[in-house]
């Protein structure tokens, strides 16, 4: 039975040689296809048993799904009674041929901004559902216990925990330690663990200033700023980590954890309810932040740009928000007396056994 | 028997390999590749690299019958989703764990931990490159036969670590001693149907064009010396003192520009004599193999490959590997006999991921 209205011409290979069949197929009584070689016995295939490989021009390619080795030829024209039994042509994969290139394309785009803005926003909305005590266990693995790094006299600790007690209100208050290093800053670490510089205690003009500064950075923790800049790190660690995997520029990072603008504001909302609550004079931290501001851009105005630009709200604005919040009339008192302030700013200097402080 | 003396079927001078695709017929592929990969931000990658290749393969006729290329989409990507969980995230982990050591004082720890990362990365980038190449083989199919190897790489991987390393230990005089064993250890272990490949490069066939490669700085620097004199001074004759300058600072422009530009060339005419030498010495069975690209051949196909993705402001990226897999298939060669049903099914096992280690150094196979 040779009629084209039935059969149709075919190849193929058994899978176990090279050998190349050629012949006609057409379907059996049961529905089969026979594959007929001329002057050999026919070999029935399932048509359920195949699937499609691959279309070229003017034919098709199928394999076995019970030999995957097998491939079979059928070469165009194929009668409609065969072509029905014939598995369907795939091209782009299984999903996209089902649903059409177009609307495929535009459900993955759908999908891939939702995902690219969940992993962006990730760090804002988990950084503050992380329990604190795996913060806590993450900042004793990410940075441990700085030991002599730390300044610290009886006096200091003394004079350091009085501090504490005054703007963190908590039952279980925050590490906080006085680290040997000139650079005047303050930092908020993984662990709730808070360090002033003692370049900041060198230059600080009053115990307001400190309190104000130490008050910030109880913010970021309490606020769970810390969480949201480690995971915001994670993240882009992750992706820079194709471009650079230096153990050293990894450390950099954890030492140079940066805060949002809005973490910034945050922090210095929670430090100005502290201070208020405390009854500290909030002109300590605004003149602070003042000498920060000439420091930093010289005496002129307040460049709008680079304020908005820069992590940190304007030094400038962040003072005028300070000053106020002060009350003229209000009684503020002095947390530490003068003996106290004096043991805190010494603190390095006493300290006998102090290392330099270097992350590396 | 069913005999295939190659020379017969051919024409006189005619390729066994022959390429019969076009661009026009591949650029619907390439295009819907690149949108899908877009919306999917790179996941698609692996389907598109499958379309792609059976495309190639399935227009690339070895004598009398195309290839198949076999592998899957979703292979590739249980490869990669295996290499990041098994390989980058352990790596990441200990990245961590180096630097927490570093900030908390063990220095010493944290650099041997640095420094067996790195070994490590060795080690896998030498497995991962013969994996690659049986993966491709197992996935290449003709006359419904497949290629492959029953060896892991595992081996390799040492080898590759330790030759890689000999090779530049004598101010890198012994790499071409290391290209060439590599590739014969390569190859040598793969196998087609139930015929081993058969490798045996000589380094001493290309080691005189990567002597001249690697003398060529130390030329250039003393041709630069001396054009910058004769320079400098004909243009003292012409013009003093300023002349002088003009002078020198033309040759020194001039030879700026040559370094690189004669470097480039230099590295191209090694390579293309390293991959000619190493492509003879390949065979397969009864069946000899040979690749005719010249270094003119290299050059125009890099040129073009530059000029195209520029002057598309990159978009023509999607057409380069369609360009380096024509190139290679025809400039490709084999002679001998094939006895068609002494060629029986490959028994080697197949893995079942794709390149997924590959993927992750980003790596090319062949």
């Amino acid at each position: 039975m040779t009629d084209p209205a039935f059969t149709a011409n075919v190849s193929w290979y058994d899978g176990k040689s090279a050998l190349r069949h050629v012949g006609t197929t057409s379907l059996t009584r049961d529905g089969l296809l026979a594959l007929q070689k001329p002057g050999a016995e026919a070999e029935v295939v399932d048509p359920d048993d195949l699937t499609f490989v691959e279309a070229r021009k003017g034919e098709t390619i199928y394999t076995r799904a019970s030999n995957s080795d097998f491939r079979l030829t059928v070469a165009e024209p194929v009668p409609p009674i065969i072509a029905s039994k014939l598995p369907g042509k795939a091209t782009y994969g299984g999903w996209i041929d089902r649903f059409g290139l177009v609307k495929a394309s535009i459900a993955f785009a759908l999908v891939s901004v939702v995902a690219v803005a969940g992993v962006v926003t990730a760090p804002d909305w988990l950084g503050p559902r992380v329990p604190p005590s795996w913060e806590r266990q993450l900042g004793n693995a990410m940075v441990g216990d700085l030991g002599n790094r730390l300044c610290s006299t009886p006096e200091s600790d003394a004079a350091l925990a009085k501090m504490l007690d005054a703007v963190d209100p908590s039952q279980e208050k925050v590490r906080a330690g006085i680290a040997n290093m000139a650079m005047v800053n303050a930092v908020a670490l993984p662990g709730e663990q808070v360090l002033l510089m003692d370049g900041l205690l060198q230059q600080a003009e009053s115990q307001e200033e400190v309190l104000g500064v130490l008050a910030h950075e109880v913010g970021h923790v309490r606020e769970r700023h810390v969480m949201t800049a480690v995971l915001r790190q994670f993240g882009l660690s992750i992706l820079l980590s194709g471009a650079d995997s230096g153990v050293l520029s990894n450390a950099a990072g954890i030492a140079s954890l940066g805060y949002t603008r809005d973490a910034e504001r945050e922090a210095d909302d929670y430090a100005r309810e502290r201070l208020n609550d405390a009854q500290v004079s909030p002109l300590g931290a605004a003149a602070f932040f003042e000498r920060m501001r000439e420091k930093s851009g010289g005496s002129g105005e307040d460049n709008e740009l680079v304020g908005w630009l820069a992590s940190h709200p304007s030094s400038g604005e962040r003072a005028k928000a300070f000053r106020d919040a002060h009350r003229d009339g209000r009684n503020y008192r002095d947390v530490l007396s003068d003996e106290e302030f004096t043991a805190l700013k010494q603190a390095c200097e006493n300290d006998p056994d102090v290392e330099e402080f270097g992350f590396f | 028997m069913e005999n295939h003396p190659l020379a017969d079927e051919q024409q006189e001078g005619d390729s066994a390999f022959v390429f019969e695709g076009t661009w026009q017929e591949f650029a619907p592929i390439a295009f819907t590749n690149l949108l899908l990969t877009i919306v999917t931000l790179g996941i698609y990658r692996f389907w598109a690299t499958t379309r792609e290749r059976q495309y190639l393969w399935s227009r690339s006729r070895f004598i009398d019958e195309r290839l198949e290329w076999s592998g899957t989409g979703l292979e590739l990507f249980i490869g990669f989703m295996l290499a990041a969980v098994l390989i980058l995230l352990p790596f990441f982990v200990l990245a961590q764990v180096a630097q927490a050591l570093a900030l908390q004082g063990m220095e010493v720890i944290a650099g041997l931990i640095t420094f067996g990362s790195f070994v490590l990365v060795f080690y896998l980038t030498g497995v991962a490159r013969f994996r690659a190449l049986r993966y491709r083989l197992s996935r290449t199919r003709w006359r419904g036969i497949r290629g492959g190897s029953d060896n892991q790489g595992l081996g390799y991987g040492v080898s590759y670590m330790w030759k890689t390393f000999v090779g530049y230990l004598v101010i890198g005089l012994l790499i071409p001693w290391s290209m060439a064993k590599l590739w014969n250890e390569r190859w040598g272990k793969m196998s087609f149907g139930p015929r081993e490949f058969d490798a045996n490069l000589d380094h001493s066939t290309f080691f005189g064009r990567f002597f001249l490669f690697y003398l060529s700085p130390f030329i250039f620097a003393i041709g630069g010396v001396v054009a910058a004199a004769v320079m400098g001074g004909a243009g003292f004759l012409a013009g003093g003192d300023t002349g002088a300058a003009v002078g020198s600072f033309i040759a020194v422009l001039l030879m700026v520009f040559g370094f690189y530009f004669l470097l480039g060339l230099i590295a191209v005419a090694f390579y293309a004599q390293y991959y000619r030498e190493a492509v003879k010495s390949l065979s397969w069975g009864d069946v000899d193999f040979e690749f005719n690209a010249s270094t003119k051949d290299w050059l125009v196909l890099f040129i073009v490959d530059t000029l195209l993705v520029v002057f598309t402001l990159g978009i023509g990226l999607i057409f380069i590997g369609y360009r380096h897999w024509k190139f290679f298939i025809v400039h490709m060669e084999a002679r001998g006999e094939i006895l068609l049903d002494e060629l029986t099914q490959s028994e080697t096992t197949t893995a079942k991921h794709g390149e997924g280690l590959l993927d992750a150094f980003d790596i090319g196979a062949i």
